[in-house]
């Protein structure tokens, strides 16, 4: 009991880093993508990666739960550590690391089978239901996270393609928060949606902070200032810049991210 | 006038009226283009076509209608009394042709003078005589009624040719001249140029639409002539087939039940070999293999595909049959009589349908997004998770289209058959038996020397129409189901 509060505290700090990459390098056969890359990715906060295209922001974050093991010429070297364990160890199943790190796709990508099917996917594979009434439970909260339960709780046998655009990118939100991910990675989630759904799914994001680790990837500056708690900027392959989103967006330590703001480069 | 040479002389006419129509646009407007409506080609390639197209029209519908006219005049002139007892005007007809014939060569090689082959009325010996020597083929004595008859076949046929000549030139020289007078720049050639493209598509797709309409109505025809000959009823649910050879006994049973049930229980062998081995193929190149193995492997399966069923029915007689009598023969478990058995050519058949569904399937699913599969492994799924929940769901139409295609063809196969399930009209459950199909039974029935006539022949024309109805049965359920299921991924 003595030793409590400063146990707790330690505690804190650890969970406060979830992910930690150190001297990351990422190449595709022989264009070196990632350069150098070193971040910290905090639990319960939203991380926004900007960046102009083809900097190697996407690249990163698929590193993140080796969705890049997918691509055969792609090599990642240096260290990903998530939660203190080496993601690229021999022991690591990609497939278990998938599990605990969900992704959200550019486009919206439900397979063609109805809602239910789509949402139940991810806990069905994994076995996070012992009966039915669990199954429909895990549906409902997490398609009700994504606040998509009330329009489609009465179409749930229906196929997920037939859902509007922006109606299925949360479908994708509701199929990745169900298989209760640790940390939820998202690749530029509003790039096909309008304004009105991208409004819809930035305030999901900002919900799913309460109990995720959230890493966005993003063209739109304006979202990242109005979801991200900290920013990365990346340019040619390097990690310029990493800080406090506030501190990003109006007091720029590096003069690349000022005029990639100011939109001098991109 | 040979008909080689009147198409040259359209052609010509063609070609002069491209080059004639090119620079008489281009003269109107002083050799400036951008004046045109069109390219100055096009205006040349409307006189032509302009040319080309209603002369060659007439020509075809003039060759097709001439000799129907000029047989119906001659054939009418013939006295009664010239045909002799148990001929028939057809026949006498032939014969008239052939003649005619024999005097055109008789003369081509100067054996006979034109003047003698037109007015030869009586020294029918002498005719006959020089026919033979000309080398042409007539049968015994050139009759009176014949020669004459052939000789007017010659004079219409040579007269229709000439005013045809005529004609034609007449149509493509006033399609020329009408043509060039609508040759001003304002004149849309190209919108023109367009439409006979157009027309000309639309023709190719007819006759391909019209062929199997022909197919179709020749089937029904006969298959009508044969239910006149034999009940319909006694065909559709006789359990017994036994054509008698005899040709006209009428003691012929031909059910077609054993045949169909023959078809059917070789083709789901074929099938139940062919779709797992080809599917898990088809996941594997598509799926699992390299791009190196891939590269190799779907060509080294597409092999299959090509090599002749005859020789797949040589395999299924040498090999597979006494390897299965080895093995379920009297020296083994005892089932089975001889090599030709439903196993024998539904094995066989199987391993030629496995291309089919492995190419077929390979193709759609790798047509299935990646972004489904990124979707699935994001979700921490393992690879055949992702592709027994994911990839083969969104595949699904087009694999049931490949399987359906892959049975249309076990369905109409024929020499596998032949070769390896024997010629055993049988209803039986055991696949070690001999049994044989509907398509071997049409060879069967068509290659005997029986009498087009009877009910023995006609019975083929009957079973291929119930397997055209089977199969097209088939590739309708094949379109639904495929339409059903497409929209559920873009």
């Amino acid at each position: 009991m003595y030793d409590a509060p400063n146990l707790a505290e330690s505690q804190v700090t650890q969970d406060n880093i979830k992910i930690s990459a150190r001297n990351v390098q990422v190449f595709y056969a022989d264009t070196h993508a990632i350069k150098d890359v070193d971040v910290d990715i905090l639990d319960k906060t939203v991380t926004a990666f900007i960046g102009p295209s083809g900097c190697g922001k996407s690249t990163f974050l698929r590193c993140i739960n080796r969705m890049n093991d997918t691509i055969d010429i792609c090599k990642v070297q240096g260290d990903i550590m998530l939660d203190g364990q080496d993601i690229y160890d021999k022991r690591v199943d990609p497939v278990q690391l998938r599990a605990k790190v969900g992704m959200v796709f550019q486009k919206p990508n439900p397979f063609p089978k109805s809602i239910y099917d789509n949402v139940a996917y991810g806990p069905r594979i994994h076995g996070l239901a012992r009966t039915k009434a669990d199954l429909d439970e895990i549906v409902e909260k997490s398609l009700r996270r994504a606040a998509l339960w009330n329009e489609a709780k009465d179409r749930l046998d229906q196929p997920g393609t037939g859902l509007s655009g922006g109606q299925q990118q949360r479908l994708c939100i509701a199929r990745a928060v169900a298989t209760a991910p640790e940390v939820l990675l998202m690749d530029e989630p509003c790039s096909a949606l309008d304004p009105i759904a991208t409004a819809q799914v930035e305030e999901l994001i900002d919900e799913l902070r309460q109990e995720f680790s959230v890493v966005i990837v993003t063209h739109s500056m304006q979202q990242a200032a109005r979801v991200s708690q900290k920013t990365a900027f990346f340019h040619l392959g390097h990690l310029v810049e990493y800080g406090e989103t506030g501190q990003i967006f109006t007091n720029p330590e590096d003069e690349r991210t000022e005029s990639y703001i100011t939109g001098r480069i991109g | 006038m040979p008909l080689i040479w009147l198409i040259v002389i359209v052609l010509a006419i063609a070609v002069a009226g491209y080059v004639l129509g090119r620079s008489r646009v281009m003269a109107a407007t002083g050799g400036d283009s951008r004046k045109l409506h069109s390219l100055p080609s096009y205006y040349g390639y409307n006189v032509a076509l302009k040319v080309v197209l209603p002369s060659f029209f007439l020509l075809l519908v003039w060759l097709l209608v001439q000799p129907v006219i000029v047989n119906g005049t001659v054939a009418a002139d013939i006295p009664q009394s010239a045909i002799p007892e148990g001929s028939s005007r057809d026949l006498i007809m032939s014969e008239v042709r052939r003649t005619a014939e024999g005097l055109d060569n008789a003369v081509a090689q100067g054996i006979m003078t034109e003047d003698f082959a037109t007015n030869a009325r009586s020294d029918l010996n002498d005719v006959t005589q020089r026919l033979k020597d000309a080398g042409q083929i007539v049968t015994a004595q050139v009759t009176q009624p014949i020669l004459q008859a052939a000789q007017r076949y010659r004079i219409m046929n040579d007269t229709g040719n000439l005013i045809l000549s005529l004609l034609v030139i007449l149509v493509a020289a006033a399609g020329a001249a009408w043509s060039l007078r609508e040759m001003r720049p304002e004149f849309r050639a190209r919108n023109v140029v367009e439409r006979v493209v157009k027309g000309v598509l639309v023709a190719a797709a007819s006759v391909a639409i019209l062929t199997t309409l022909g197919i179709v109505l020749s089937l029904v025809f006969n298959t009508i002539e044969f239910f006149r000959l034999y009940p319909a009823g006694d065909f559709f649910f006789g359990t017994a087939w036994s054509p008698s050879f005899t040709g006209r006994g009428g003691s012929s049973e031909l059910g077609v039940l054993p045949l169909l049930w023959g078809t059917f229980y070789i083709s789901i062998v074929a099938l139940l070999v062919a779709v797992p081995v080809g599917l898990f193929a088809a996941i594997y190149l598509s799926e699992y293999a390299s791009p190196r193995v891939r590269s190799f492997a779907k060509p080294m399966l597409e092999v299959l595909a090509g090599i002749p069923t005859i020789v797949y029915g040589l395999f299924a007689l040498l090999t597979v049959g006494p390897l299965l009598v080895a093995v379920f023969g009297k020296d083994g478990l005892g089932w089975m009589q001889a090599g030709t058995a439903v196993m024998t050519a539904g094995l066989v058949m199987g391993v030629m349908l496995i291309p089919f569904v492995s190419s077929l399937s390979d193709d759609i699913i790798n047509a299935v997004p990646q972004a489904m599969r990124d979707g699935s492994y994001g979700l921490g799924a393992t690879k055949s998770e992702t592709i027994r929940q994911v990839v083969l769901p969104a595949a699904l139409p087009g694999i049931v289209g490949a399987i359906l295609l892959a049975a249309s063809r076990a369905i109409g196969e024929t020499m596998i058959v032949v070769l390896g399930a024997g010629a055993a009209a049988r209803l039986s459950l055991n696949p070690f038996e001999a049994m044989t199909t509907v398509t071997a039974k049409i060879v069967s029935q068509l290659t005997g020397d029986a009498d087009f006539a009877s009910p023995e022949a006609l019975v083929a024309f009957a079973l291929g129409m119930t397997l055209f109805v089977i199969t097209l049965g088939l590739n309708i359920f094949a379109l639904y189901i495929v339409r059903k299921y497409r929209e559920q991924y873009e």
